[in-house]
């Protein structure tokens, strides 16, 4: 990896968090649960070398752990799965449409939610279970979210070697 | 005429089964380890670690927010003052009334707070702050934009604001220089000596998630209805007392064997109203 592209990849790591903050923050106030950072690594997943992927996929996971009080590791673990799942998926699905990228991410948010609640009800003896209809509102937010995010992974990656060629 | 198939050598194959297998089952791995291990210690040690990654960079992502909010703030009332310009015309014509009015009011007021020895001013020290975040999974807990820097402490009472009237939010669990975080009420893991406000019985309180918190241990005979307003107890050593937490919502039927009562309350200030916090610094 050249430097160019760790600048790059760091860059959209920061518009991810900023993205994940504000959306989080002016969703919850109707009580829905977005979670933009996945949907960023849904992008990372599909378009980049595995290698970088798995990372981010971590990284990010890291990064809402963070915050957690219960629990610490359990969206690390979430995003890890989302990022197999994704990362098996890219060959198969021509993930460049909307179509793809929308569905993908919709089931990648009903899979998070529902793994991370299970994480935390069996590791905390607690639940995160945000409810069913802030769920289906978060992902059909996300869903709506993924062809932007999608188009600014590709666009500031560009013809970058970390783009995976299927 | 078919070329024979080259044979994918020893080394290129142990690359992509590194990166296609052992990649994920190592991060997988390490994220199941440290969900596994307690809090305290070594995972308590890598989030310390984190906090110099992402703090900075979650405090720029809350500026970020903060100035857009600005931005369309700003346009929002740019539109809004041409028609409001009007309206406000024609009210300070009725304001000007009232005014004179109102003078007179406040020196009526006045002169009855100081025969009556009121002390208006607020019990408790403490710092304002907005909630700066709410992650989408977690319901029960929130990050304000204020920390360590603003004087907050881990075990410093929450309290918020609900239909004008000021209630329990909950409790700081973690501080960092400019964030700090917050248990809410409705947490399972959050817990407050309460005292119910018609009788005085004294109970438990305990968050159930997203059903009404409970008190526990409030004994048998005490006469509890619905709608009594519970308040925070002087036995806390975490909440100043008479910190209106709810009102009773209903009282469980106690089995034959059971020495005490549990009464179900309604938060004062449930979890998804919490917006903007009174965090008290000294009690």
């Amino acid at each position: 990896m050249n430097i160019v592209d760790a600048i790059k990849l760091f860059f959209l790591f920061i518009v991810a968090t900023v993205f994940h903050w504000a959306f989080a923050s002016l969703f919850a106030h109707w009580g829905i649960s977005v979670n933009t950072l996945l949907v960023f690594v849904a992008a990372f997943c599909a378009l980049l070398k595995l290698p970088v992927a798995y990372s981010a996929a971590f990284l990010g996971g890291l990064f809402l752990d963070f915050f957690g009080t219960k629990l610490f590791g359990n969206n690390a673990f979430t995003f890890t799965v989302c990022a197999c799942v994704i990362c098996n998926l890219a060959p198969r699905f021509d993930f460049d449409e909307l179509f793809p990228q929308m569905v993908a991410v919709f089931g990648l948010t009903w899979l998070a939610g529902i793994c991370n609640a299970l994480l935390v009800y069996l590791f905390a003896s607690a639940s995160a279970w945000p409810g069913f209809w802030s769920l289906l509102g978060g992902a059909f937010v996300d869903c709506l979210c993924a062809p932007l995010v999608f188009w600014l992974v590709r666009r500031v990656m560009g013809s970058s070697l970390l783009i995976r060629q299927v | 005429m078919n070329t024979p198939k080259r044979p994918i050598s020893f080394k290129r194959y142990t690359g992509h089964y590194r990166r296609r297998y052992l990649l994920p089952a190592g991060f997988l791995l390490a994220s199941f380890l440290l969900m596994i291990l307690p809090l305290e210690g070594w995972v308590a040690s890598v989030k310390a670690v984190l906090a110099y990654v992402f703090i900075p960079q979650v405090r720029a992502s809350h500026s970020t927010v903060q100035y857009a909010q600005g931005v369309s703030q700003t346009v929002q009332e740019l539109l809004r003052a041409h028609q409001e310009n009007d309206q406000l015309k024609q009210q300070i014509q009725a304001t000007q009334l009232l005014s004179a009015q109102a003078q007179e009011i406040l020196a009526e007021n006045q002169r009855l707070t100081g025969l009556l020895k009121l002390d208006v001013s607020h019990p408790w020290k403490g710092v304002w702050a907005k909630v700066a975040y709410r992650e989408p999974t977690q319901w029960n807990s929130v990050v304000l934009d204020k920390g360590s820097a603003d004087g907050i402490k881990p075990r410093s009472a929450v309290i918020a604001m609900q239909e004008g009237q000021e209630g329990l939010a909950g409790v700081v669990v973690e501080v960092t220089e400019n964030t700090s975080k917050v248990l809410l009420v409705q947490d399972e893991d959050f817990s407050a000596a309460v005292q119910l406000g018609r009788g005085g019985e004294t109970g438990l309180l305990v968050g159930d998630g997203p059903r009404p918190v409970q008190i526990k241990y409030v004994p048998l005979l005490s006469n509890v209805q619905k709608g009594d307003p519970v308040y925070t107890s002087s036995a806390s050593s975490v909440f100043p007392a008479g910190i209106l937490v709810g009102q009773v919502h209903a009282v469980r039927k106690p089995d034959s064997f059971q020495t005490a009562l549990t009464v179900e309350v309604n938060p004062q200030v449930p979890s998804s109203a919490v917006r903007e916090v009174f965090v008290i610094l000294e009690n």
